[in-house]
């Protein structure tokens, strides 16, 4: 599949920059057009793979962010970013629409610009293009409190009512133990960006190798077109490098130490894969069996590949997913030294964090509101001496 | 962020000279030149070193009443203040607003001048320009007299309606009390005692406002921006301002570490070294916010918190990060905690500075108040000695 890919805000940004990182070591080419937009200048300086001239600072002559970010305020971010829409189109234009599939929007929802802005975003996109436009957006983690939560409720339900996909990624499933704030966050996005490019890169090889399942980009598109919120799972393992013509050897964990692999085995193995990947830390945890539809592009050199394999696979998710709604496939990369499978479970209903989050926003909407309407009284009190005997200088 | 910085009064204009000061000394910018000072009648002489003397305004020379400055009078600092309004104007004219943030009045509450011109020119200001004027006042000290108390309980009053957000900073907390010890016992002892105050309070403004060079090596995961500061203090009230910082072991732990975790086998000392790390961020939180406020307050009467970790990033861990902004929410009971970090290559320290924006329980606030009724009941009595009794 060939995207365009835009990341709004902070979080957005630093996603998308590190999937053109993971497209460009493992020699794919998903976006084909790249875009940061944000609200503050100093975190565009920061992306190291998105060049310089797609990078779109909004709202710099708004008196409400001058280039400094909106400060975590959705409303703020929302309309700063309406009110340059005609920027954002301006840069749209850029997009050679024939030379790409979809377009994927990629924003932190706890944030002011991502989860104000994104929802606008992604108007301008849909009433521009008649290319599904696809959201990837990162859920805050309970320890981020209660603000990043109300805005993350709030927001969702824009994006999801706006997108043709909504892929979440959960930080609480992700969040790191023992590293600097630096990198952990570049962990959970290389772990993001991983999955997401290895989905979604599918059937864009440049080699001429067709391989018996390829996946191509209708499948995709095809999986994706529920109007839900998905999920994806991943797992890979190393391939032994070894000259051609030897027998290949599986590599890494998970493989049993065995004999020369014939089809039963290799089969085996692709199954036990995608079984791993399925039973894996998903980007946005779910039961399984919620799921709608589900997508398994199975990544690596094609010698590795099995076609009972990829059937028995199947065969599990169906039971697993309890749809029949099933694709697998695989994506042929000569050279690679890694066997992957990304799992695409998508409109999954039953996504426990969401639950959370709504209750966490609405916690918390309830106590700044009650600390609104106290706010005049309370400041006056304080102020203010006991008897009111004393009189304002002015 | 950029704030134009306007010193009223003596006490303001040499607040304003201190923060001009450290920034001439460290690579923070606050005001980039844009700064002023404003006294009556009076000349600040030598003891402002860091304000060009075309930025210092004096009001008033020509008023009835005023001799050598206001002498704590603050009705005649706030007529005199609407009397030479043309004057002030015209040295706000020379400050280029439309490329500020906003602005920083600085005043002393407790004296005459800062505590009435500096009601008056916050009025002015926000009538002259749509951005926030935020007012930075300094609480006079028990020690400083029922009068003071007074001038800045009638000011608060004003000034707090009036400004987007009023930052305080309690002298009674932050002036050493017996500045004899290290002097020789002579007039330099007060000016130094209140020398050290206003740089560290000048310290804290600068780490909380402005921010560093453009190396990208400063920008961090989550680098709070301008808006940032301005939606914490979006409330308005009263706004007090922690800040504690550690050394990081220079004392030979740094070497002992250093030494175990090349050691074989030294993954456990690591995690355990991790664990500190966080447990040493979460500390200077609890510092911050308890001890070390520039306002003393009760802590869970905020309305919003602003959180901004510094320090050299490996050491500024992820999970110290995160406890130290879910400390400040369960401390604060707000949910309205924005945190940030604040990389800082080579730096040997870990600094932890946090904004409290609408405390309203405070309670200098309550004594200066109590001190203020009392001041002025003596003042009422000693005209009309026999109306005290009636109510």
């Amino acid at each position: 599949m060939k995207l365009a890919t835009i990341g709004v805000g902070n979080a957005g940004s630093k996603v998308v920059d590190r999937m053109v990182e993971f497209e460009s070591k493992t020699n794919r080419s998903l976006c084909r057009h790249v875009h940061a937009i944000n609200t503050a200048r100093t975190d565009l300086a920061k992306p190291e793979y998105i060049p310089e001239e797609q990078r779109v600072l909004v709202g710099d002559t708004n008196q409400k962010s001058k280039g400094h970010g909106v400060g975590g305020d959705v409303e703020i971010g929302a309309e700063v970013m309406s009110a340059d829409v005609d920027e954002i189109r301006r840069a749209f234009d850029d997009i050679e629409i024939h030379n790409v599939d979809a377009i994927l929007v990629a924003a932190g929802l706890g944030g002011g610009t991502g989860s104000g802005g994104g929802p606008v975003v992604i108007d301008a996109l849909q009433d521009m293009y008649d290319e599904p436009v696809y959201a990837l957006g990162i859920l805050p983690g309970e320890y981020e409190g209660g603000r990043p939560a109300l805005n993350a409720a709030r927001s969702l339900q824009s994006f999801v009512n706006k997108v043709d996909n909504f892929i979440g990624f959960d930080n609480d499933a992700w969040r790191a133990r023992e590293q600097t704030i630096q990198e952990g966050y570049e962990e959970m996005n290389r772990e993001l960006a991983a999955r997401i490019v290895t989905l979604l890169a599918a059937g864009e090889t440049d080699d001429t190798d067709v391989a018996e399942n390829a996946m191509d980009s209708s499948d995709i598109i095809r999986t994706l077109a529920t109007d839900g919120v998905s999920s994806i799972g991943y797992a890979a393992t190393a391939v032994d490098a070894q000259p051609e013509g030897l027998l290949d050897r599986w590599g890494g964990s998970g493989a049993s130490a065995e004999d020369p692999l014939d089809d039963a085995s290799q089969a085996k193995k692709i199954k036990s894969l995608v079984r791993r990947a399925t039973n894996s830390r998903l980007t946005l945890p779910c039961e399984v069996s919620s799921a709608e539809r589900v997508l398994v592009v199975v990544s690596g050199p094609p010698s590795e590949f099995s076609r009972k394999g990829i059937e028995s696979a199947r065969q599990w998710l169906e039971q697993e997913a309890g749809t029949v709604e099933i694709l697998v496939g695989d994506d042929p990369r000569e050279g690679s030294s890694r066997l992957a499978a990304a799992v695409l479970l998508s409109n999954v209903s039953d996504a426990p964090r969401i639950e959370t989050l709504q209750n966490q926003a609405v916690d918390a909407q309830e106590q700044i509101a009650e600390q609104e309407a106290a706010r005049e009284e309370k400041i006056n009190d304080l102020i203010t001496d006991e008897n009111d005997d004393l009189d304002p200088v002015i | 962020m950029k704030l134009a910085l306007v010193g009223v009064g003596g006490a303001g204009a040499r607040v304003v000279d201190a923060i001009r000061g450290a920034e001439a000394d460290g690579d923070r910018q606050l005001c980039y030149g844009n700064l002023l000072t404003v006294d009556i009648s009076r000349t600040l002489g030598g003891d402002l070193d860091h304000v060009p003397r075309e930025q210092r305004v004096t009001i008033g020379d020509t008023h009835r009443g005023v001799d050598d400055g206001v002498d704590g009078d603050q009705d005649l600092a706030v007529e005199v203040a609407r009397a030479d309004a043309p004057e002030i104007q015209r040295a706000l004219d020379t400050i280029t607003m439309r490329t500020l943030d906003g602005v920083l009045v600085v005043a002393g509450l407790g004296g005459g001048t800062g505590s009435g011109a500096g009601a008056v020119l916050v009025e002015r200001l926000q009538e002259l320009y749509d951005k926030p004027v935020y007012v930075l006042g300094m609480l006079p000290g028990v020690d400083e007299g029922s009068h003071a108390a007074l001038n800045a309980a009638r000011s608060l009053r004003s000034i707090v309606p009036a400004a987007d957000s009023t930052l305080l900073f309690d002298n009674d907390r932050w002036v050493d009390a017996d500045g004899g010890t290290d002097a020789d016992g002579n007039a330099d002892a007060t000016e130094e005692r209140y020398g050290r105050a206003n740089r560290e309070l000048a310290s804290r403004v600068l780490t909380l406002f402005a921010r560093g060079g453009p190396d990208p090596s400063s920008i961090g995961a989550n680098t709070l921006d301008a808006s940032d500061v301005v939606r914490t203090l979006s409330p308005g009230g009263v706004a007090s301002i922690g800040h504690a910082a550690i050394e990081l072991d220079d004392d030979g732990g740094g070497l002992l570490s250093w030494l175990l975790s090349i050691l074989p086998g030294s993954r456990e000392r690591e995690t355990s070294d991790e664990r500190t790390d966080a447990g040493k961020i979460q500390s200077l939180v609890g510092q911050a916010l308890n001890s070390r406020l520039t306002l003393p307050c009760e802590v869970s009467s905020a309305e919003r918190a602003l959180v901004v970790l510094s320090g050299p990033p490996e050491k500024l861990s992820r999970r110290g990060f995160e406890s130290a902004r879910q400390l400040i929410e369960e401390e604060t009971n707000t949910v309205e905690v924005l945190a940030g970090d604040d990389p800082q290559v080579g730096s040997s320290t870990v600094a932890a500075t946090v904004l409290l924006s609408n405390v309203t329980s405070v309670p200098r606030i309550d004594s200066m108040q109590r001190d203020a009724v009392e001041h002025e009941r003596e003042r009422v009595g000693d005209a009309v000695p026999a109306s005290e009794e009636s109510d």
